[in-house]
């Protein structure tokens, strides 16, 4: 045990002195807060402010569609009105696209009788605009609504009524963990766990290499066991992470506290994290760090170079990004099948159990039997990675196939 | 009680055999030399003493017991790869090893001060590895090896890639140890540095035992059949009947006389020859054959490289 810790202890105290260290416990913060930020207000903000001119004869409909696109709740687009067209507006128009002067152009050609609809020809000068296009559309779809309404006696006050969005208030569930809120600090979480334990996952195993390729490893082993180099490899690097993690955490804990975030952004928006949500976060980072720290060992163990380890790092990224992919069905339903059968999956676990808890309700029986259930895999990856790495450790030159590694767990 | 001892060990990776049946004790302040040309499974054994690899048949007994991590304390160990943390300051590098060996931090930094200073590198101490010559690295590779004062010192090619200056001062260095009852082994596929250091050996060939025991028991079983020659002048005595084969280094001659069924050859006629035909002598010295020749004698030819080479044994 003595060894394990001295292991660790350089291992940590290596890492904790880099500037690097330093850079990432800085920049991540700032990298994340600002892309949420951003995110956030690009997602407000997403509204087509082009110039476009629209050729109709029916200046009512023209009219219409312009005061729609030029005051509409997600438009400030600019509209110019030619109607009638002249025998040249077309090539006017076309030449004012080529100069860039005109974003587009839409043509309203009127139908011959009023049950079929009018032809819309929209000549956009990019047609990667679709937001331009998105806006367009559904003006078009509420004048020509408006217009049929009005058309059959319909008030006008009325036809604006019912063409008024319906709005849902959910001001009243401020009390239940559903709030966008915490829905958001779940989010932030899991992005957190995961990045970290990808990141300290592969520093296990390219310190792994490192040692290999300076060959320090056949000094250690000579008084100390294999399993001894890496579970203190494993803890030191995973405490560095979590070293790391905590510092992320009782900063945005202090920050949030004092309700600083809320004076700078001028909303009384915070992020509420509870002391159970932070426990679990401990808990399902350490064992979800342990699983994916131990195959990386055992992949580093397998290679000779970090190039090698590229080639081989799928197993660590593949099941990483199936709880990404599963989180668009995980997030809308948390406590649905799906989330909860993926939540059993060992690899997944301590990613979308974390998640299912932020933000669903999974029982006590559920959480205690996935957490079961990841030691037991912890300790099979363990015993796995441990025999792959006694031997792989001395092993330079080729790359290792499968049987090979099939043999090496047979050697004592 | 030999402080090593292995009987009838064998140790093979896959199909390729790194060591056949071999069996050899070391006594307790020899200086070992465990010789072979590359790929001759000298790393191998090494490991298997250590306990790095398990043997897959035969016994290994270090200080007379069977193989206990616990006895490792008491061993030193220099790998043939050289390997040190290269980001790492070397006094703190030479401090986490000693720890490694039992040693609290204190003692492991008076101790490597006081190495640093014989072996003449005091001004590396502050400096990170990745900053010293590799001669220097070696040096304190070498101090890790001791640091803890063990009883057992293993070095596997402990001079290969050092000046003669510095070869010098480590050979040095393990004479001190072994006269102060250290027990000391080193493999080596130089066999001309063993002759003058070494007390026994044990010499392996393609996996195999060939030769073991004293050094002087090994060379006495051969006859004193070689003659060392500086010469100019007329060399036609080389002719001479007695002479089973010679080497003409230009003005160095090796000379191998025949000999029958280990009785001494007199060489005495050879000189007598070689002074009738003028020849200017400055030296005339009839010796043993060197060990490599006595090697070369017993497995035919040395074989440089390792045809089936594994990456185990790199």
């Amino acid at each position: 045990m003595h060894n394990v810790w001295l292991i660790a202890k350089r291992e940590y105290f290596e890492r904790i002195r880099t500037k690097s260290f330093l850079l990432m416990t800085i920049a991540i913060p700032l990298l994340m807060g600002g892309g949420i930020l951003g995110g956030a207000m690009v997602g407000h903000k997403t509204q087509s402010n082009s110039h476009i001119a629209v050729v109709s004869i029916d200046l009512q409909m023209a009219t219409d569609l312009q005061n729609e696109l030029e005051h509409g709740k997600h438009t400030k687009m600019v509209v110019d009105i030619i109607s009638p067209p002249g025998a040249d507006t077309r090539k006017v128009l076309d030449g004012e696209l080529a100069d860039k002067q005109l974003d587009g152009y839409l043509w309203i050609t009127p139908a011959s009788n009023s049950h079929v609809r009018p032809r819309f020809l929209w000549t956009p000068k990019s047609r990667a605009d679709i937001v331009t296009r998105g806006a367009i559309s559904e003006a078009l779809r509420t004048v020509m609504t408006t217009e049929t309404l009005t058309h059959q006696g319909m008030d006008k006050s009325d036809v604006q009524l019912l063409m008024q969005p319906v709005e849902l208030d959910s001001s009243q569930a401020g009390k239940n963990d559903d709030s966008e809120s915490a829905f958001f600090s779940a989010y932030v979480l899991f992005f957190l766990m995961y990045f970290v334990i990808m990141l300290y996952g592969m520093n296990v195993a390219r310190s792994i290499i490192e040692e290999k390729t300076s060959r320090i490893f056949e000094v250690l082993l000579a008084t100390i066991r294999p399993e001894e180099m890496m579970a203190g490899k494993v803890i030191g690097v995973g405490s560095v992470g979590l070293t790391q993690v905590g510092i992320w955490l009782l900063t945005a804990i202090l920050l949030t506290s004092t309700s600083l975030v809320a004076q700078a952004t001028g909303s009384n928006f915070h992020v509420p994290l509870t002391a159970m949500q932070i426990v679990f976060f401990v808990v399902f980072f350490l064992l979800g760090y342990l699983l994916y720290s131990s195959i990386a060992a055992a992949l580093g163990a397998m290679t000779n170079s970090e190039q090698e380890l590229q080639q081989l790092n799928m197993f660590l990224v593949m099941p990483l990004a199936l709880c990404m992919f599963s989180l668009s069905f995980v997030i809308p339903n948390p406590d649905g099948a799906a989330a909860t059968a993926i939540s059993f999956i060992p690899f997944c676990t301590p990613l979308i159990m974390y998640m299912r808890i932020s933000m669903g309700h999974p029982s006590w029986l559920q959480i205690g039997a996935s957490i079961l259930l990841m030691i037991a895999t912890i300790y099979a990856v363990l015993w796995l990675a441990s025999r792959i790495y006694r031997v792989g450790i001395l092993m330079y030159g080729k790359k290792p196939n499968l049987p090979e590694i099939l043999r090496w767990l047979k050697y004592s | 009680m030999a402080i090593v001892e292995l009987q009838n060990v064998c140790k093979a990776y896959g199909a390729k055999i790194a060591v056949d049946n071999l069996s050899f004790r070391i006594e307790p302040g020899t200086m070992f030399g465990l010789l072979g040309p590359n790929g001759s499974g000298k790393t191998s054994t090494i490991r298997m003493m250590i306990g790095i690899t398990v043997p897959d048949s035969g016994t290994i007994q270090l200080f007379g017991k069977p193989f206990d991590r616990n006895v490792l304390k008491r061993v030193g160990y220099l790998p043939e790869e050289r390997g040190l943390y290269k980001k790492m300051k070397v006094m703190d590098q030479l401090v986490f090893l000693g720890q490694l060996h039992g040693l609290d931090a204190i003692t492991a930094s008076k101790r490597a001060h006081a190495w640093c200073e014989r072996l003449q590198i005091t001004e590396a101490i502050h400096k990170k590895t990745e900053d010293l010559s590799k001669g220097m690295q070696q040096k304190i590779q070498f101090i890790s090896t001791l640091l803890h004062e063990p009883d057992l010192i293993i070095m596997d090619e402990p001079f290969s890639g050092l000046d003669p200056v510095n070869a010098t001062l480590l050979i040095d260095t393990l004479v001190d140890l072994r006269k102060s009852g250290k027990t000391i082994l080193f493999s080596t596929h130089r066999m001309d540095q063993v002759e003058k250091m070494c007390d026994q050996i044990a010499l392996i060939h393609q996996s195999k035992l060939v030769l073991a025991g004293s050094m002087r028991e090994i060379k006495s079983q051969y006859p004193r059949n070689r003659v060392q020659m500086n010469v100019t002048g007329d060399m036609s005595f080389l002719q001479h009947p007695s002479i089973e084969s010679y080497k003409d280094y230009s003005g160095h001659v090796e000379i191998k006389l025949r000999s029958e069924h280990g009785v001494e050859p007199d060489a005495q006629a050879l000189l007598a020859d070689a002074i009738a035909h003028g020849s200017h002598i400055s030296r005339f010295e009839v010796t043993e054959p060197t060990l490599e020749e006595i090697f070369i004698e017993t497995v035919g030819t040395v074989s440089e490289t390792n045809p089936t080479g594994g990456s185990l044994d790199a």
